[in-house]
């Protein structure tokens, strides 16, 4: 009965002094101070702390906060043989950036992309730890592939390796994987080839978990209801920053469970609790509450960390009054 | 003016003291009156170094500023800053919030301008950033859209320019490097900058960078400024592919020519000679990539002593073979 879910990253550092460990120890380990070993470790304490503050703001479904993570290509990439990273990049339409990877040659997953991160993670949380991947679609977007020469192979090549982390990550008891896939909506004319890749990748996921496709920067016009054809057991969507969704899921049954970004990760503005009620109202015009969980719009990165919190909490609390109505009722 | 003039994009690095006196200034160690004598020591020093080598349109390196959208936010009326977000790896800003109507309580760029100018005879160009990036690199909680903060920040920045004009700015460069961001927006940055430059005499100009032109060319010719600065050295592309299929005919191109490592004279000049196979020589001014504050003093001096040197051999090289009239 709807649960409450973080999306994908969590500010690294906050305006206190001491929220901004993680900052100082790349100094630190820029003038030798710390070794790598120290700079893991401070990593460890900054993922521990954001797990913490996720299950005070009252989330239910949290992340590790991505701490390890330069942005959504590079960590993975540069874990991928095969891939060189270049030159920095813009990320899609935000002041982000990420580093190019270049495929030259025959891409090698090693033994584990997330699995380690999410372990620790797991082992510290008292809820649902929810694992993270790029997925294939938007790895293979933004790099540049000089090797297979055949979109399809390459992004092809990548849903294997993808869908191999997703079983180690069964193994040690993930129960749910997203996948974020922005690039689709920017890429809607290539939804055949997507959905090949997608297939690919689907036949290794493991069965009985949950598995969440993320869509955001940008909106399903176009792909609606075609996307429940692919093969996942929720999709998440923007449904704060962008109306023609809302629209969308009026024309055609959704039949999947939703993970309703209905929080706008991109601005500090505050929603009001009408404006978030109305939202929660509207979103189970088309899922029942157990198919439904509420999250922001985006990872929490692109905010100051106090504002991510009081997003957070904004939205913990309009769920709890939601829930003592329907006992009152 | 010189067929083929020199100038730069804007920023040149702080020198290691004023590094120094900042973090100092930023914890109250040492005075605001101390920190504006060395911004003016290195101010000076720059011009200095560019009249030396021979630049022809100068600026002032903007020694006293952060971050170019955030130095004129926390001076205009309405906006707030708020905590830190990263923008990549271990670099963390704070972006500006649009809390109120944003108002121009005075200049910003007045002084600065006027000092700059005091110290040399050759011109100085104004630098301001466009309502375009400023409205996209901020967070806004009170304009009803993005198309609407955008223009109530056009008029603000025009106020800026009339009043570096009025005060004998005959270069004014209004950045818009958020531009190419949003391809479906770039009719709002045009439209924005038509408020900006509305009725001035003086040269405007903007500088398009990290962007991929392909998503904008041509329609950024529309941008209602007399030259338009193109970051050429570090695209992926050929630029000037798509030069020679729709040219260039609204006003002057201005060439980037150096990438992110110290080119010789001789692959500056084959840049160089390259843009005159798609522009005309009176269309083209010369300076090195997007601003140079995030190199070591040295490198940008290197850099702009190389791109000088080009410029002029090049120069030679045209006036040589065709006499002018």
């Amino acid at each position: 009965m709807l649960t409450l879910s973080a999306v994908s990253h969590y500010p690294k550092i906050g305006d206190k002094p001491e929220e901004q460990v993680l900052r100082r120890a790349h100094g630190q380990l820029d003038r030798k101070e710390i070794d790598e070993a120290g700079l893991e470790r401070i990593k460890d304490e900054v993922t521990r702390h954001a797990l913490q503050e996720q299950v005070e703001a009252g989330l239910e479904i949290v992340t590790d906060g991505q701490i390890r993570w330069d942005d959504a290509v590079t960590y993975l990439a540069g874990k991928i043989k095969g891939f060189k990273l270049t030159g920095l990049l813009r990320y899609f339409d935000t002041n982000t950036f990420y580093r190019q990877p270049v495929c030259e040659a025959d891409l090698e997953a090693p033994d584990s992309l997330v699995v380690k991160d999410f372990q620790f993670a797991n082992a510290l949380s008292s809820v649902p730890v929810k694992a993270l991947l790029t997925g294939p679609f938007t790895l293979a977007k933004l790099s540049k592939d000089l090797h297979y020469k055949d979109f399809e192979e390459f992004a092809g090549r990548l849903a294997v390796i993808l869908g191999e982390e997703a079983q180690r990550l069964a193994r040690v008891g993930a129960t749910i994987i997203q996948f974020d896939e922005p690039a689709l909506l920017q890429f809607k004319k290539e939804f055949p080839v997507f959905k090949k890749i997608w297939t690919k990748l689907a036949r290794l996921l493991p069965e009985g978990i949950e598995t969440v496709l993320f869509l955001n920067y940008g909106d399903l016009r176009g792909l609606y209801p075609q996307i429940l054809e692919v093969p996942v057991t929720a999709v998440g969507l923007d449904l704060a920053t962008a109306p023609e969704n809302w629209r969308l899921l009026g024309k055609s049954p959704f039949t999947k469970k939703l993970l309703a970004g209905l929080v706008d990760a991109r601005n500090t503005k505050m929603e009001t609790e009408e404006e978030l009620h109305e939202r929660l109202e509207r979103a189970l015009d088309f899922v029942s509450a157990e198919n439904l969980s509420l999250s922001p719009n985006y990872g929490l990165e692109f905010l100051p960390r106090e504002t991510a919190r009081k997003k957070l909490a904004h939205l913990s609390k309009v769920v709890r009054e939601f829930r003592e109505a329907k006992v009152k009722a | 003016m010189n067929l083929l003039p020199t100038t730069s994009v804007g920023s040149f690095p702080k020198p290691d003291y004023l590094k120094r006196a900042r973090t100092q200034a930023s914890r109250g160690e040492i005075s605001a009156k101390k920190l504006r004598e060395l911004e003016e020591r290195a101010t000076r020093e720059w011009i200095r170094f560019q009249e030396e080598i021979g630049i022809d349109i100068l600026v002032d390196g903007e020694m006293y500023r952060g971050d170019m959208v955030t130095y004129f936010a926390e001076t205009w009326k309405g906006f707030e800053i708020s905590g830190l977000v990263r923008s990549y790896g271990n670099r963390y800003y704070r972006k500006p919030v649009v809390v109120d109507q944003v108002k121009r309580a005075k200049p910003i760029t007045l002084e600065w301008f006027k000092f700059a100018q005091s110290l040399t005879k050759k011109p100085v160009k104004g630098m301001l950033t466009g309502p375009y990036t400023v409205m996209d690199w901020s967070f806004n909680e009170y304009y009803k859209d993005r198309r609407e903060l955008t223009l109530a920040l056009a008029e603000v920045v025009h106020e800026e320019a009339v009043d570096l004009e009025k005060a004998g700015a005959q270069y004014i460069q209004i950045d818009e490097p958020a531009v190419s961001v949003r391809p479906e927006e770039l009719p709002l940055a045009c439209e924005a900058m038509g408020i900006v430059t509305q009725g001035l005499k003086a040269k405007t100009l903007t500088h398009i960078c990290y962007g991929d032109f392909q998503k904008i060319y041509p329609g950024m010719l529309e941008i209602p400024v007399d030259q338009i600065d193109l970051e050429l050295s570090n695209s992926d592309f050929n630029l000037f592919e798509l030069i020679r299929k729709t040219p260039f005919t609204n006003g002057l191109g201005v060439v980037d020519v150096h990438s992110h490592r110290l080119e010789s004279k001789d692959e500056v000049k084959k840049r160089i000679e390259q843009a005159l196979e798609v522009f005309r020589p009176e269309q083209i001014y010369v300076d090195p990539d997007c601003g140079l504050k995030t190199r070591e003093v040295q490198e940008a001096k290197d850099k702009l002593r190389v791109v000088v040197e080009a410029a002029r051999e090049v120069r030679k090289e045209l006036v040589a073979s065709k006499p002018v009239a």
